[in-house]
């Protein structure tokens, strides 16, 4: 693609992606729903950015139900738009990165089908925002065993990652290989396709990828070095990240104290200082997991700060909204489960 | 390519005029030439970026066309160059 065709677009992009960052609710907005009953929140999305999608699905759901398939469906709706918007290589990067939701949506069919939830239900908690096409998606929500998803999928870049652990899954019936297959086939796509010398702006891109593995790396074996199970970590090991070596994991979660001295050192210690504190002092692997979540996004703010006119405004928007959904269902499934304003506060991710 | 035809151009110029390379007048229009292309490469991604602005929100058109349009001055610069030799 034409270089000067790339520049203004990023510049298109990247305007209206602000434009939809400063939209997203604010402090103050949360204040209020977390006061709010699931009625009121309801309603109260119905005067928002939400609006159409709650008005579509109003007819079919209700309750916390209803928010919470609005919620998808605009999420799905947003990042689609980017894809229209973005052109070249930043389309290309942002499509690699909303794969995401198809290792999401594989997921979710395969817990459906395990669980043999129904077609319907497998449906509505789609998130059809990755590369997938609805067909595929359709023809896989009606899949009646995990074996014809699997076949399904050969041709697509999970395809031999689940063929691989679908063994594994017939002799333990446990969903976890299939899993993580999915997981690592995302990741390894994630970083595989880059060219071997990157230009500038693909550069910036693997460097976010990268801080997001590392992160993922970090919250996987501070839980491993906690729960003190005798798993092994490199089953659980994301390759692609500059902080660990995967020896040097197996090491580090057997001991916490000696994982959060060796964080404190690393090229994240300063990012990740109030996290490492809360850790050390609320000894909690949530409020830990919180602050782990908002660094991540704080630091994609510091990059996109520092490089205006590059895929990180994009990356930070789309990390933000779905922090964004992610709070609004924990506050709605929060108070239908009864719990009060402040134990809901604690576990919004508010930047 | 530019630069070469510019190059070419001044070339033909020095040929021409035999004793100053390039004639006043032809200087200003050069200047005011490049002022203008200058001032356009700059309005191309600022005006992409305020479309974009002014898609997503109405409120934008006002700045967006302000900013679209500031360098623009530099080709009012170039004009009065224009107009200080004449």
């Amino acid at each position: 693609m034409n270089t000067t065709v790339d520049t203004a677009n990023y510049g298109y992009v990247t305007a209206r992606v602000r434009v939809r960052r400063a939209a997203l609710f604010d402090e103050d907005d949360y204040r209020k729903l977390v006061r709010m009953g699931p009625g009121e929140i309801a309603r109260f999305m119905e005067e928002t950015e939400y609006e159409t999608e709650m008005n579509a699905l109003g007819s079919r759901h209700d309750g916390v139900d209803l928010i919470e398939y609005a919620l998808n469906r605009n999420l799905a709706k947003h990042f689609d738009d980017l894809l229209t918007f973005a052109g070249g290589e930043l389309y290309e990067n942002i499509a690699r990165y909303l794969r995401k939701f198809d290792a999401w949506n594989v997921k979710t069919i395969i817990r459906g089908v395990y669980t043999d939830a129904g077609q319907q239900t497998i449906a509505d908690d789609l998130i059809r925002a990755g590369a997938f096409s609805d067909e595929l998606l359709d023809r896989l929500t009606e899949s009646t065993s995990i074996e014809m998803v699997v076949e399904q999928l050969s041709n697509t870049i999970f395809g031999p990652a689940l063929e691989a652990a679908y063994s594994d899954y017939e002799e333990t019936d446990v969903l976890v290989p299939l899993e993580n297959a999915i997981d690592r086939a995302f990741y390894s796509e994630l970083l595989g396709d880059v060219p071997e010398n990157p230009s500038e702006p693909t550069k910036l891109y693997v460097q976010l990828l990268r801080a997001e593995i590392d992160f993922r790396n970090i919250r996987n074996a501070l839980r491993l070095a906690r729960s003190g199970a005798d798993i092994d970590p490199s089953e659980y090991f994301i390759s692609g990240g500059q902080l660990f070596e995967e020896s040097e994991l197996e090491q580090l979660t057997t001991n916490v104290g000696q994982l959060t001295e060796y964080l404190r050192h690393s090229s994240y210690g300063s990012d990740l200082e109030g996290a490492l504190d809360e850790l050390e002092e609320a000894d909690s692997l949530i409020e830990f997991e919180r602050a782990l979540d908002q660094a991540l996004l704080e630091y994609t703010d510091a990059l996109t700060n520092r490089h205006h006119l590059s895929i990180c405004p994009v990356i930070a928007y789309i990390r933000a909204k779905e922090r964004e959904v992610d709070n609004i269902r924990a506050i709605a499934r929060g108070k239908e489960a009864g719990l009060t304003g402040e134990q809901i506060e604690e576990e919004l991710v508010i930047v | 390519m530019e630069l070469q035809l510019t190059a070419a151009f001044l070339n033909a110029m020095v040929l021409q005029a035999g004793q100053a390379a390039i004639p006043p007048a032809t200087g200003a229009a050069i200047g005011f030439g490049l002022a203008a292309i200058g001032a356009g490469y700059a309005e191309r991604s600022i005006g992409s970026a305020a479309v974009g602005a002014i898609a997503e929100d109405r409120g934008m058109l006002g700045y967006g066309v302000l900013l679209t349009v500031i360098p623009e001055t530099i080709v009012i610069f170039g004009l009065v160059v224009v107009f200080l030799l004449q």
